[in-house]
C-alpha cells in the first residue's frame, strides 16, 4: 500500500528553483540524450550523496537539513550549483529524509553553514570535474582545454559545447575523482550572492507544504487534551461521547515520566475524528480527571523565588574560571557595584503549532512532519510503531517556524501511536493553546554580578553567578546542576579582561520540560553581562561603547575555561572590536538624540558569530518603544548575504518579543497563559525600522546565523531605556 | 448538514455541522491549504481570507454565516494582485512562510481600498497578523513596492 516509502513527497520533488526573476524555469531547453550513440536505458549521473542529474540537464540537488525560515534550503543548494557552475533555473531541490548516511541531519546550533560548506563544496567540485572529463573524453582532447560554465562544458580552441545533461550519461561512467579543485572565492557565482529562496513563490502562492498540508487517503485527525501538568495520566473520562458524527475514536495514551521525560509524548486523551473540527470540539468538551504527579506543586513565583537565592550565595565554580584573587579585592573595598538580573520562561510558539501525519501499516511507518531532526526521530518512530528503523521513512515538510521546539519529536511519536492503534493514516494537530502551554519552555533563570572597578570603569574583580533548570533535565531525572555547554552560551567565556575573576553556576530542577530556544542560554547571559557592563560604564562616567572596547583586547583570541572552541571559532578579539565600531558608525552613535530618546548598545559572540547591536527607543504611553535598530553581523563566509540581514531583522524582532513580553508562568504545575492573547507577540507598528551590515568576511570559515541575531536584543532595550528614561531594566520581560 | 459557498468563484456544496468555522471547512473539505491555522482565536491572523472583499479571519467565521458571501483564499490571489505577489517574492518577505497567507491577505484588501498607504495605514491594517520570524520591515516594503507599481484595481 505505501510504496511513498522510498519516495519523496510530490510536493518537494515537483519544486523547482525560482530565479532571481521569480519567472519558474523548468528544464526544457536542453535536447535529451541527443547523440549519444547508447542503446541501454539513460543512465543518472549520481557522483555523491547530494546532486544527480539526467538527461535532461536537471540536477536534483539534495538538501538534508530542515527548512524553518533560515533559508537553508536555498543556501545549501547554493553551494552545491556554484562549485558545479550549474544555471541557477534548473536546479531542483530534494528534500532528504531522515537517514544516517547524510551524517548529522540535526537542524539546530546555527551549524548548517558551518557543518556542510566544505563537504558540498567538494560535492559540487567533484561533478565538475567529471562532466569537464566526460567532455574531453568525448573531444579526445586535453582535460585542462575544457572548462565548465553555467551549465556547459566548452572547449574554446575548437567552438564546441556540450551541455551538462548530455554529458550525465558518459560522466555517470567515470570514476568518482577523490580531489576535485575546488572554485577560488572571486569565481563564485551563486556563494556571498543574495539568491532568492527556492520556495519563496510556493509560500506566496499559499502552495508550501507545511505540517498539516500534507494529507493520505482515509486520513484521521486527532487532538490531544493532555494533563495541565508533566507527568500526569489520565485517571477518568466522565463524559465520553460515542455517537458524534465524524468521531472516529478517542484514545488514552500514557503519560510522560514525571522527571525526565526525554521525547516521550505527555500522554493524555486523543480524540480521533475525521475533519479537525469534530476532533477540536469534541476535546473541548471532554471532562477528563488526571492522576497526580510531584510537578503539581509547581509554581514558577516560587522558582524565580528560589533562583534569585540561589543566586545570593555561592554556587558551584565553573572548573578552570578563577582567576586573581575576587574575595581579596572586594575586601579592600573601591568602587563597587552589584546586580541581580530575572528572566522568564518562555515557549516557543512557532506560527505553526506542532502537527505530524503518521502512516503505520504492513510493518513500516511514514511520518511527514515539521522536524528539526528527521533522522534522530527515525529510531524513535520505530520503536513506537513497534519496527525497525529501516522500515520507517520520515520526510520533514516545510517548518512553519521552529525556534527549537521541533527538535523534540514528541508530536510525532503521538501521530504515530494513534496510526497504529487505528490502523489508518493519523495527522495530530497541536492547538495553540496545547503549544503555549505543553511546550519544552527556554528556562528562567537569574544572574548575579558583583564587580569593583577602577577610574574608568574597568573592572579589576568581578563575580558572575547564574542559575537556571539546565536543559539535561528532560534528559535525565537525576540531572540538576547546567551543563558546561549551557554556561559556554555567554557565560564563561565572556571576552572581557579582567584580573580578578570568578564564575558559579546553580541549578534548580523545574516542574515542566526545559529545551533549547534560538539562541538558548545566551538570551539570558548576554542580557546581564552587557546590561551590568553598561552600569560599570555609567559607575564611571563613560561612554558605553568607549568603555567596552577597553574591556576588550585589541588583538588576539579568547581562553575559555572548559573545552576550547574548535580551530578557527576562538572567540577572535579583534573581530569583536570591529563589529562594534561598525555598529558605532551605522547607528549614528555619537549624534545626539533628542530628550527621552536614547541608545542602548550590546555585543555578544555565540555560535561562533559576531553581533553588535543599537536599538533606539523611548517610552511611549508608559510603554517601551523601539524606533530604530542597527546590527552588525559578523558570521564569517556567508553564502546567502541576503538571508543573513532577514535574519537579523529577524531576529530583532524575535528579541523584542521576549523582552517586551516574554513571560510564562506556572500555578499548580500548570501554565497560565494560553494564546496570544495572553503571551503577546510584537506586532507590525511596533517593529523597528532596521538596518543591517554585512562585515565582509567571506576567507574565513563560515559561522552561525539563524541564533545569534537574539542575544543582543534584550540588552540593548533595557541599556536605550536607561539612556533615555535613566532607570535600570534588570528583568524580562520589561515592564514599564 | 449542506452549506453552498462561494470560494474563489467556485460554488462549493460542503455537509458539516454549521459551527465548523471557514478556516477548516477551507482546509479539510475543499483541499485549500494555503490558509494556516495559527491560533484559533482570532489573534493572529494565519487564516486570514477576504469575505466580500474584507480581511476576515476565517477561524472566526461559522460557515453557517456565510451563504451569499464572496469567499477568496490565498489560492487565487496572484490573479488579482500579481504585482503583490511578485513583490513578495522578489524581496524574500517569507521566512518560513507560515503566517504569509494571512499576511498577503490583509496587505491585498488594504490595497484594494487604499492604492498608496502610508506606513501607519499599513500598521493599522496588518497589525491583526503576527509574524514570529519578525519579518514586519519587508513586509511593509513589499506593500509599498507592489502599491507604487499599482497592484491594486483587481476586481473581485
Amino acid at each position: 500500500m505505501m510504496n511513498a516509502i522510498t519516495n519523496l513527497s510530490p510536493e518537494f520533488s515537483r519544486r523547482r528553483f525560482l530565479g532571481v526573476s521569480g519567472v519558474l524555469v523548468l528544464g526544457a531547453s536542453l535536447p535529451v540524450q541527443r547523440a549519444l550513440g547508447q542503446t541501454s536505458a539513460p543512465t543518472t549521473f549520481e557522483p555523491n550523496l547530494w546532486l544527480a542529474m539526467d538527461g535532461d540537464g536537471m540536477v536534483r540537488a539534495t538538501v538534508h537539513r530542515s527548512e524553518m525560515g533560515q533559508g537553508i534550503r536555498t543556501a545549501l543548494a547554493q553551494v552545491i550549483a556554484d562549485e558545479l557552475d550549474a544555471d541557477w533555473s534548473r536546479i531542483e531541490v530534494v528534500q532528504a529524509q531522515g537517514d544516517a548516511k547524510y551524517g548529522d541531519q540535526n537542524t539546530d546550533g546555527s551549524r548548517s553553514i558551518t557543518q556542510n560548506y566544505d563537504r558540498l563544496r567538494a560535492a559540487g567540485a567533484s561533478a565538475r570535474l567529471m562532466l569537464r572529463q566526460a567532455a574531453a573524453k568525448r573531444w579526445k582532447v586535453k582535460l585542462e582545454s575544457v572548462t565548465a560554465a553555467n551549465h556547459e562544458v566548452v572547449h574554446a580552441a575548437s567552438g564546441r559545447r556540450l551541455g551538462y545533461g548530455e554529458l550525465a550519461a558518459e560522466a555517470a561512467m567515470l570514476p568518482v575523482p577523490g580531489n576535485a579543485p575546488l572554485k577560488k572565492e572571486a569565481e563564485h557565482r551563486y556563494i556571498g550572492k543574495p539568491v532568492t529562496h527556492v520556495d519563496a513563490g510556493d509560500i506566496a502562492r499559499g502552495e508550501g507544504t507545511f505540517g498539516a498540508d500534507f494529507s493520505l487517503p482515509n486520513m484521521a485527525t486527532a487532538v490531544v487534551v493532555r494533563c495541565p501538568w508533566l507527568g500526569g495520566g489520565v485517571k477518568s473520562i466522565a463524559n465520553k461521547p460515542s455517537d458524534e458524527p465524524g468521531l472516529v475514536a478517542i484514545e488514552t495514551l500514557d503519560a510522560a515520566p514525571s522527571a525526565g521525560p526525554y521525547f516521550t509524548p505527555l500522554g493524555g486523551v486523543a480524540v480521533v475524528a475525521e475533519d479537525t473540527w469534530t476532533a477540536v470540539r469534541v476535546a473541548q468538551g471532554l471532562d477528563i480527571e488526571w492522576t497526580e504527579s510531584p510537578n503539581q506543586t509547581f509554581d514558577s513565583d516560587q522558582h524565580r523565588r528560589s533562583l534569585r537565592d540561589a543566586v545570593a550565595k555561592s554556587g558551584t565554580a565553573v572548573p578552570g574560571s578563577e582567576k586573581g584573587d575576587v574575595d581579596a579585592v572586594f575586601a579592600a573595598g573601591g568602587t563597587e557595584l552589584s546586580a541581580t538580573f530575572e528572566t522568564a520562561f518562555l515557549s516557543h510558539a512557532p506560527m505553526e503549532p506542532p502537527v505530524a501525519m503518521a502512516d503505520v501499516s504492513d510493518g513500516r511507518c511514514v511520518v511527514h512532519a515539521p522536524l528539526q531532526d528527521p533522522q534522530s526521530a527515525r529510531p524513535l518512530i520505530a520503536a513506537q510503531a513497534g519496527t525497525t528503523p529501516d522500515k520507517v521513512a520520515v520526510t520533514p515538510t516545510l517548518l512553519g517556524g521552529a525556534f527549537g521546539r521541533k527538535s523534540k519529536p514528541d508530536f510525532a511519536l503521538e501521530a504515530v501511536e494513534l496510526s497504529k492503534r487505528l490502523k489508518r493514516p493519523v495527522r495530530v494537530q497541536w492547538l495553540r493553546e496545547d503549544d503555549i502551554r505543553h511546550d519544552y519552555f527556554h528556562a528562567a533563570s537569574a544572574q548575579y554580578h558583583r564587580a569593583v572597578i577602577d577610574d574608568e570603569g574597568k573592572p579589576t574583580a568581578w563575580l558572575q553567578r547564574s542559575a537556571f533548570p539546565s536543559i539535561t533535565t528532560v534528559f535525565a531525572a537525576q540531572a540538576e546542576q547546567p551543563a558546561p555547554w549551557e554556561l559556554e552560551m555567554g557565560f564563561s567565556n565572556l571576552p572581557y579582561t579582567v584580573e580578578n575573576q570568578r564564575m558559579e553556576s546553580a541549578g534548580i530542577r523545574p516542574g515542566v520540560r526545559v529545551g533549547w530556544l534560538r539562541s538558548v542560554c545566551n538570551i539570558f547571559h548576554a542580557f546581564s553581562a552587557n546590561v551590568f557592563a553598561d552600569e560599570m560604564a555609567t559607575a564611571a562616567g563613560r561612554d558605553p561603547i568607549e568603555h567596552r572596547l577597553s574591556l576588550i583586547p585589541e588583538s588576539g583570541k579568547l581562553k575559555q575555561p572548559g573545552q576550547p572552541a574548535p580551530p578557527g571559532h576562538e572567540l577572535d578579539f579583534g573581530r569583536l572590536r570591529h563589529v562594534i565600531d561598525r555598529v558605532r558608525k551605522l547607528s549614528n552613535w555619537d549624534k545626539p538624540r533628542p530628550e527621552g530618546v536614547g541608545l542602548g548598545f550590546a555585543v555578544h559572540h555565540s555560535f561562533r558569530s559576531y553581533v553588535a547591536t543599537v536599538l533606539e527607543a523611548s517610552m511611549d504611553n508608559g510603554r517601551p518603544s523601539v524606533s530604530n535598530a542597527y546590527v552588525v553581523l559578523d558570521c564569517g563566509t556567508y553564502v546567502n548575504p541576503d538571508t543573513c540581514v532577514a535574519q537579523m531583522e529577524g531576529a530583532v524582532v524575535f528579541g523584542l518579543s521576549l523582552s517586551l513580553y516574554g513571560d510564562i508562568a506556572m500555578k499548580e504545575g500548570a501554565v497560565v497563559q494560553s494564546n496570544f492573547h495572553d503571551y503577546p507577540m510584537l506586532r507590525i507598528a511596533e517593529a523597528p525600522a532596521t538596518e543591517v551590515e554585512l562585515v565582509p568576511s567571506q576567507g574565513r570559515l563560515p559561522a552561525g546565523v539563524g541564533e545569534p541575531g537574539v542575544p543582543p536584543v534584550a540588552p540593548a532595550l533595557s541599556n536605550a531605556l536607561f539612556a533615555a528614561t535613566g532607570t535600570r531594566h534588570r528583568v524580562l520581560p520589561i515592564r514599564a | 448538514m449542506g452549506h453552498k459557498l462561494n470560494v474563489n468563484g467556485d460554488v462549493a456544496d460542503v455537509d458539516v455541522s454549521g459551527d465548523t468555522p471557514l478556516l477548516w471547512v477551507l482546509r479539510d473539505h475543499l483541499g485549500l491549504t494555503g490558509t494556516k491555522y495559527g491560533c484559533g482565536g482570532g489573534y493572529c491572523g494565519a487564516c486570514t481570507v477576504h469575505v466580500d472583499g474584507a480581511a476576515t479571519r476565517s477561524c472566526q467565521l461559522p460557515v453557517s454565516t456565510l451563504q451569499g458571501k464572496a469567499i477568496r483564499t490565498i489560492e487565487t490571489l496572484e490573479e488579482r494582485h500579481p504585482a503583490l505577489v511578485k513583490t513578495w517574492i522578489d524581496n524574500n518577505v517569507a521566512q518560513c512562510g507560515y503566517c504569509q497567507s494571512g499576511q498577503l491577505m490583509s496587505a491585498s484588501a488594504l490595497l484594494d481600498g487604499n492604492p498608496t498607504p502610508t506606513d501607519a495605514d499599513i500598521d493599522a491594517a496588518m497589525t491583526g497578523n503576527i509574524c514570529r520570524c519578525g519579518t514586519y520591515v519587508r513586509i511593509r516594503a513589499a506593500i509599498h513596492e507592489a502599491a507604487g507599481q499599482g497592484t491594486t484595481g483587481g476586481t473581485e
